[in-house]
């Protein structure tokens, strides 16, 4: 599942099933939602864009690419939505959200952020498997913890022994 | 000619030494054993390998790049013939006849013509590459910042192309892309943008972190939300890996057409891997006598897409080297690496660094070669590999990514920037919104506004050059009609439909 191969889990959601919540005025959620946030991020992109100064053409100040892209965008996603709220667009439905990946997985990522420049890459790395690893079904502490422990000598052996990271390994408090 | 051949041999000698021979084959070796994990296309691996090469020369790190590319390139054929999982988008087409032909216990031989097939692709595109370099980089010094903004708008109008679905939220993408590329310091004015007061951001957001967080961490996330991937692993003992004379004389006419195909696919903007293997396959469906074969396990199914896919790999770094632009998401990977490595792509290249033009175009040839050699006795540890559950391998890439983007400025900022666009990468994903363009966009943001800001000065701010300068002009009818071709309803229900058949 590579750039723009919706794949097999995409779009499940879409056609008009039997008891279903029948649709709004919105038809495309999915299209809908997109030309709102392509909207949300014009409106940004002109209105900071706005304290940067216009220039003339001949002589554009930083303030004239990024509004005209602004302007742009925002027509983009209102075309977007409002194709989404015609009668004739076929019916689909966003994908429920799961927060437990985002939020395992994500969160893994920040943990290691923020333990790395302290903690060192081994308390990092630990960490990072450990709260990833909740991400997905049947979490056994032997085995995350064997396996986090193989990962991270990896990273050790690779990036701080191989290539020199400048990084430190073990908490700071404790020498690095 | 004479050129030619100084100039290979120039090639040769740089890519031959010891250290860019080992470099080379640490490329192509890493990049075959990520690309074969399913769900990792070659883009995330460039990404989570871009790191590893900072350290180097620029021509050893290009060599390995490459490497890196065309063996994930190649592990992805692997896996989708083994598993029924294309490891990246280009693959896709590999997976229909390829994965029937493993179920048929014809692995061996559809895996063996996957890499002659690739092997002769690239060796034809190495020499197209060789050839038509040195014409292209003439023509790319007489453009001017008018022709220049032109051809992006031309690149960018080609990867809606690439990207399938909603037309529009494609260009949609290619803008919130754009403005994505100029936050930071605006070069001309010095003129803080979109930075927020955050300092980190004053030299504005890594293509690195978008990547690894677009396509990264937001493929883990959809990979584990769509629940364990069910996979189908053929792994009875993979035997008669040698293909018959039956199977070479039905394979090697759908070769020669494939590498032609990819070839001249491979060179357009938004064109590529992805594009010509589509093309391919539907080509070999198209003028076979037996149509009703194709998805049952027919060779030319997987000997045609196979070279396409190569060869277009290989000559979508035409327009990035000579022309300085990329024309999809990989090559704008290779060209942030150049950057990195203060090598601005473009015609300059070839002439102010031959030996790093050269020496890459070379170690090209010699990759395919190194893969043939690599993957076939290799395959029993690759499908080892692939026996690999997916909850030891996800915190692996995890961690990997996590520590290559911390390695980039020594800066934790740029990990929670990267878990940032992980988030957002999510929604797009559940917005359908491609990610692609919004790569390729922010990417070429800078350039843009550049050479936009340049040619206006230059015509007194009369917008009308554009259209003036004839090779601008050109540029910018040919985007105007591919846009124009795709918006038709009946065109775009093709397209639509040809992306359906070819995958469904």
């Amino acid at each position: 599942m590579t750039s723009g191969t919706p794949g097999p889990s995409a779009g499940v959601s879409s056609g008009d099933r039997p008891g279903a919540r029948r649709p709004g005025v919105i038809r495309d959620a999915k299209d809908f939602w997109a030309g709102v946030m392509c909207m949300g991020f014009a409106l940004a992109a002109v209105v900071l864009g706005r304290k940067y100064p216009l220039g003339t053409p001949a002589s554009m100040g930083p303030g004239m690419f990024p509004v005209l892209l602004g302007g742009c965008l925002g027509l983009l996603g209102l075309a977007c939505s409002i194709r989404a709220i015609r009668p004739a667009k076929a019916v689909a439905r966003l994908a429920p959200i799961q927060p437990g990946p985002v939020l395992f997985v994500l969160g893994s990522v920040v943990a290691y952020g923020v333990t790395l420049p302290r903690m060192g890459l081994v308390v990092a790395s630990m960490l990072l498997v450990i709260i990833s690893r909740l991400a997905a079904p049947g979490f056994r502490w032997l085995e995350v913890t064997l396996f986090g422990a193989i990962l991270t000598l990896g990273c050790v052996l690779v990036f701080v022994v191989g290539l020199k990271m400048p990084v430190p390994v073990w908490p700071v408090f404790l020498g690095g | 000619m004479v050129d030619l051949v100084a100039n290979l041999s120039l090639g040769f000698h740089t890519a031959l030494t010891l250290a860019n021979l080992g470099w080379c084959f640490a490329g192509v070796l890493l990049g075959t054993l990520i690309g074969v994990l399913p769900g990792l296309g070659p883009v995330p691996t460039i990404a989570m390998l871009l790191p590893i090469t900072y350290t180097l020369p620029p021509v050893s790190a290009l060599i390995m790049l490459a490497g890196i590319f065309y063996g994930a390139q190649y592990g992805g054929s692997t896996t989708s013939i083994l598993v029924n999982l294309p490891g990246e988008a280009s693959s896709v087409v590999t997976c229909l006849d390829g994965h029937q032909m493993a179920r048929q216990g014809r692995a061996g031989v559809a895996l063996s013509i996957a890499a002659l097939g690739s092997f002769f692709a690239g060796t034809v595109s190495t020499l197209v590459l060789a050839a038509s370099g040195p014409w292209l980089g003439e023509l790319a010094i007489t453009f001017g910042p008018t022709e220049y903004f032109s051809l992006m708008v031309l690149g960018l109008a080609g990867a809606t192309v690439l990207s399938h679905g909603s037309l529009l939220k494609s260009v949609a993408m290619v803008f919130l892309g754009l403005l994505l590329g100029l936050v930071g310091t605006d070069i001309n004015s010095g003129a803080m943008r979109y930075t927020f007061g955050v300092p980190e951001l004053g030299d504005g957001i890594g293509f690195v972190i978008i990547a690894m967080g677009v396509f990264g961490f937001s493929e883990i996330v959809t990979n584990l939300t769509a629940g364990a991937a069910e996979r189908e692993v053929v792994s009875r003992k993979i035997t008669g890996l040698w293909p018959s004379k039956k199977d070479l004389v039905e394979a090697g006419p759908a070769v020669v057409r494939g590498t032609a195909l990819g070839c001249l696919l491979g060179v357009l903007p938004g064109g590529g891997a992805m594009l010509s293997s589509f093309a391919s396959y539907a080509l070999e469906k198209k003028i076979s006598k037996h149509p009703e074969r194709f998805g049952k396990g027919a060779i030319q199914g997987v000997a045609g897409p196979e070279s396409a896919n190569n060869a277009g790999a290989q000559t979508s770094f035409i327009p990035m080297l000579t022309l300085g632009i990329p024309g999809n998401a990989t090559m704008a990977l290779m060209a942030g690496a150049l950057l990195i490595h203060n090598i601005q792509p473009g015609p300059q290249v070839m002439t102010g660094n031959p030996e790093l033009f050269w020496g890459l175009v070379a170690s090209m040839w010699i990759g395919n070669l190194l893969l043939v050699v690599l993957n076939l006795p290799l395959i029993g540890m690759w499908v080892k590999l692939l026996t690999l559950p997916y909850r030891f391998l996800y915190p692996a890439i995890l961690a990997f990514c996590a520590i290559g983007i911390y390695s980039i400025g020594n800066n934790t900022f740029d990990i929670h920037q990267a878990a940032l666009f992980g988030l957002f990468g999510y929604l797009l994903h559940l917005l359908e919104c491609p990610p692609a363009p919004l790569l390729l966009g922010s990417i070429l943001g800078p350039m843009m506004e550049e050479n936009l800001r340049r040619a206006l000065l230059i015509s007194g701010g009369d917008a009308w050059v554009f259209a003036r300068r004839p090779i601008s002009a050109g540029l910018l009818l040919a985007a105007a009609i591919l846009v124009v071709i795709l918006a038709l309803p009946a065109l775009r229900s093709k397209r639509e439909e040809a992306f359906q058949e070819e995958v469904a």
